[in-house]
């Protein structure tokens, strides 16, 4: 299967009289994305920023992250989502980079919601403070769930992935600055040479925790709580066929944008046929129930053993619980003979002194870890914010509170928030992106 | 300019060997043995110190600490210092005595250095920084040259950084940075895979503790003849507690007779236990050490005998490396009696 991805360098956004892109300049006409955006009728109001590093904005509650994407062939970017139902990750994708779509709720969050900041102390700790932004802040009829600290957000969800097709759509005709090819040949026709090196897969744990559907991580529209492991090629992954859910703790998230440019996938990739061969992802998911998350552990164990892997890596997005779901993944592979890694996040809570995962394995001997999801950040004020600061200490924030006996409240009056790393709009980066670690002191 | 007070024993004081282990605490003005080589380089003046017989610290543990909380009383401190202790295990034990009881008094920082083989790296590393120090003291130069490096740090107010890269004994907390050199992830995961496949040699990311499983002795044959025993981790003690168990963090444990008591009365015995409600062991410490129901039994024939002594100690919050020396120290009671077997009782 081949992918190959245009690219488009985007280096500043501003709003004008069409929507374009010229020499790096993505110039958005804004009632017009807006009179788009409101063709769902559940968008009750909505309005679009712009939010590039170094400007003095804090967004909250942060929904959704999405690369601007289109098929220049009339493909949808999200195939089964947004779109009819199409094979992804095979011929051209039109990108959009150093850009994203950020979907904000104008006034209600949740647990699954969280912040970013574009300057100052807190633009480091997601890569979207790193990013040239489209913002969409936006509310909804969604009253079923306006109070509930669980939320879909389906329809600021589809704007989000809307807009971003919407957006791109805007190269469809142009010629990309560059193109990435990705090209893994079917597994048992390989080359010699290739097939001498250390096969390897790729596990992924994608968050599908909610027996209810409307929140999980979806596969070309499907609700990944309906499926037991199965192999995906990399390129469907990296192609719009994942979309990410609303569940998580955020800063454990794996937003749209972080699929589609999943680095740990883009890593194994670049050492295909040099240091190791390169089988594909097995794509697991997260489970409830011991029964469920061992049935799944045999299933990515059948399936490595079967495609002959040597090694694997295991990623999880999430903690708590769904360390059962990765440290019994990773037992099941090592006991089949598969030389695995992990990938995730910890929690040893505000003093550093927890169990940083809920259950451990001496078996799991090689972990990369990409931070602590109850880390304490304090943050100044910004000038702007961008959604509902409230929202992070009232609307049942993973990393935020209305008020502490010492801490106090959340969110102060003076804009200064106090928050735990879990509230951190894809903080903990376990995708690949991470430059955290955790270390004993 | 900050101050600084250092603690050592009687050896490294000047006072003598073996023969001055029992010698009182005592305080001098200015440097003392290993206090001259802090003195050089310490972005503090060391205004004191103090020289305390390792036996006596160790013999008169509390009436030792009091001596010494007295003769810090009121005196400026902006750093407490104690040791290198090397491998010397009463001296190492003191030096972590003493480092927590003045953190906890006056809430000064304090450091001290040991061998990772010193007992009292086990029993300290968790309240404070314990330097990696030699093993023994022709290591004096470049121990105190560690301990000064991290002491100025905490004097100039400088954060400190993690365990391994300041050179202490990691104090069991795990805490998130920013790598300087920004390797990525998917770099360190590519990484450290590449290693574990072709066999070289890898550095966990989270290092997994080590689990000590004990294997389950196999079933007592004939309990109609078994000599059994009674151990508990909740905490029953006389209510005098006169072997001063901690009520958390235990590293005391006690042995009482009850060769001839039916049951364990209320009044008598109590729990000192401080991870649950007492209420109901107090009122009937036999729920938690079932004295009566073990004594009833005999008669009744089910097993042979009653071992006429109970162990006890508290469970919450000690240390595993503690649990396992008590239960050392406690085994050769139990064999040297014949016991078959050991009711373990915890809460």
């Amino acid at each position: 299967m081949r992918l190959e991805i245009g690219n488009f360098y985007v280096r500043e956004i501003v709003f004008g009289d069409t929507l374009k892109f010229e020499q790096g300049i993505l110039t958005i006409n804004k009632e017009a994305a807006l009179d788009f955006i409101r063709e769902d009728e559940r968008i009750t109001e909505a309005e679009l920023y712009i939010a590039k590093p170094g400007d003095d904005i804090r967004m909250c509650p942060v929904k959704e992250a999405v690369e601007p994407r289109v098929r220049p062939d009339g493909r949808s970017a999200f195939p089964g989502y947004v779109g009819e139902l199409e094979q992804a990750g095979e011929g051209m994708t039109y990108a959009l980079k150093g850009c994203s779509v950020l979907v904000v709720g104008r006034h209600w969050g949740g647990f699954q919601d969280g912040i970013v900041d574009m300057s100052g102390e807190g633009q480091k700790y997601t890569l979207f403070g790193e990013l040239q932004n489209v913002v969409l802040v936006a509310d909804t009829n969604e009253e079923f769930e306006k109070r509930e600290q669980q939320k879909k957000n389906d329809a600021l969800r589809r704007a989000g992935h809307r807009l971003a097709e919407f957006i791109a759509g805007c190269v469809k005709d142009l010629e990309p600055e560059e193109v990435e090819n990705f090209d893994l040949e079917p597994i048992i026709k390989r080359a010699a040479e290739i097939e001498k090196l250390p096969s390897v897969v790729y596990v992924m744990q994608p968050q599908t925790q909610m027996e209810e559907m409307g929140y999980n991580t979806l596969a070309y529209g499907w609700d990944m709580n309906h499926m037991v492991p199965t192999y995906m090629h990399p390129n469907e992954v990296l192609d719009g066929a994942i979309i990410s859910g609303s569940f998580m703790p955020v800063s454990s998230k794996w937003s749209t944008y972080d699929y589609q440019n999943c680095p740990n996938l883009k890593a194994l990739y670049q050492e295909h046929g040099k240091s190791i061969n390169f089988l594909g992802v097995i794509m697991s998911n997260l489970n409830v129930a011991l029964e469920q998350k061992e049935r799944a552990a045999i299933y990515v164990a059948q399936l490595a053993k079967s495609l002959g892997a040597d090694g694997a890596i295991v990623a999880e997005e999430g903690y708590g619980n769904p360390d059962a779901d990765f440290i019994g993944c990773y037992v099941a592979l090592e006991d089949a003979g598969v030389k695995t890694v992990g990938v995730t996040n910890e929690c040893t809570g505000r003093d550093g002194q927890s169990q940083p995962l809920v259950t451990l394995d001496e078996k799991c001997d090689a972990i990369v870890s990409c931070g602590n999801v109850s880390e304490l950040i304090e943050l100044p004020p910004m000038k702007v914010v961008l959604g509902e600061l409230e929202a992070l200490g009232r609307d049942g924030f993973s990393g935020g509170w209305a008020d502490d006996e010492i801490l106090g409240p959340s969110v102060r009056p003076d804009g200064s928030i106090i928050m735990e790393n879990n509230s951190m709009f894809c903080g903990d980066r376990v995708c690949g992106w991470s430059t955290k670690t955790m270390k004993e002191f | 300019m900050k101050k600084a007070i250092l603690y050592i024993n009687q050896f490294f004081g000047q006072i003598g060997g073996e023969d001055k282990a029992d010698f009182e605490p005592e305080i001098r003005e200015g440097q003392v043995g290993p206090g001259i080589e802090f003195a050089k380089s310490l972005n503090a003046e060391l205004t004191h110190t103090i020289i305390c017989g390792d036996n006596f610290m160790g013999s008169n543990t509390e009436e030792a600490v009091k001596i010494i909380l007295e003769m810090l009383e009121g005196k400026e401190m902006d750093l407490f210092i104690a040791g290198p202790a090397f491998q010397a295990g009463r001296y190492g034990v003191a030096c972590g005595t003493i480092c927590k009881a003045v953190k906890e008094k006056f809430g000064v920082p304090v450091v001290t250095s040991m061998n990772v083989e010193n007992p009292g790296v086990e029993m300290f590393k968790k309240d404070m920084y314990i330097l990696q120090g030699g093993n023994i003291a022709s290591r004096m130069r470049k121990d105190v040259k560690a301990m000064v490096s991290l002491c100025n740090k905490i004097l100039n107010e400088e954060e400190i950084g993690w365990a391994e890269k300041e050179g202490y004994f990691g104090r069991g907390v795990r805490k998130q940075i920013w790598l300087e050199e920004g390797t990525p992830a998917s770099v360190r995961m590519v990484d450290m895979l590449l290693k574990k496949l072709n066999g070289e040699s890898f550095e966990t990311e989270l290092p997994i503790p080590k689990l000590d499983r004990v294997p389950i002795a196999d079933a007592i044959k004939d309990l109609k003849s078994a000599r059994i025993a009674l151990v508990t981790t909740g905490g029953i003690v006389p209510v005098d507690n006169p072997d001063r168990i901690q009520s958390a963090s235990a590293t005391r444990w006690g042995r009482y007779d009850i060769g001839v008591i039916e049951a364990l009365k209320s009044g008598e015995y109590k729990t000192i236990h401080a991870g649950f409600d007492p209420a109901a062991a107090d009122a009937d410490p036999n729920v938690i050490t079932p004295v009566d129901a073990l004594q009833v039994l005999q008669k009744e024939g089910v097993y042979g005998s009653l071992h006429p002594f109970f162990y006890s100690t508290v469970g919450t919050g000690t240390t595993q490396a503690e649990a396992e020396r008590m239960a050392r120290e406690i085994v050769p009671y139990l064999k040297e009696d014949k016991v078959d077997g050991v009711i373990m009782v915890s809460t």
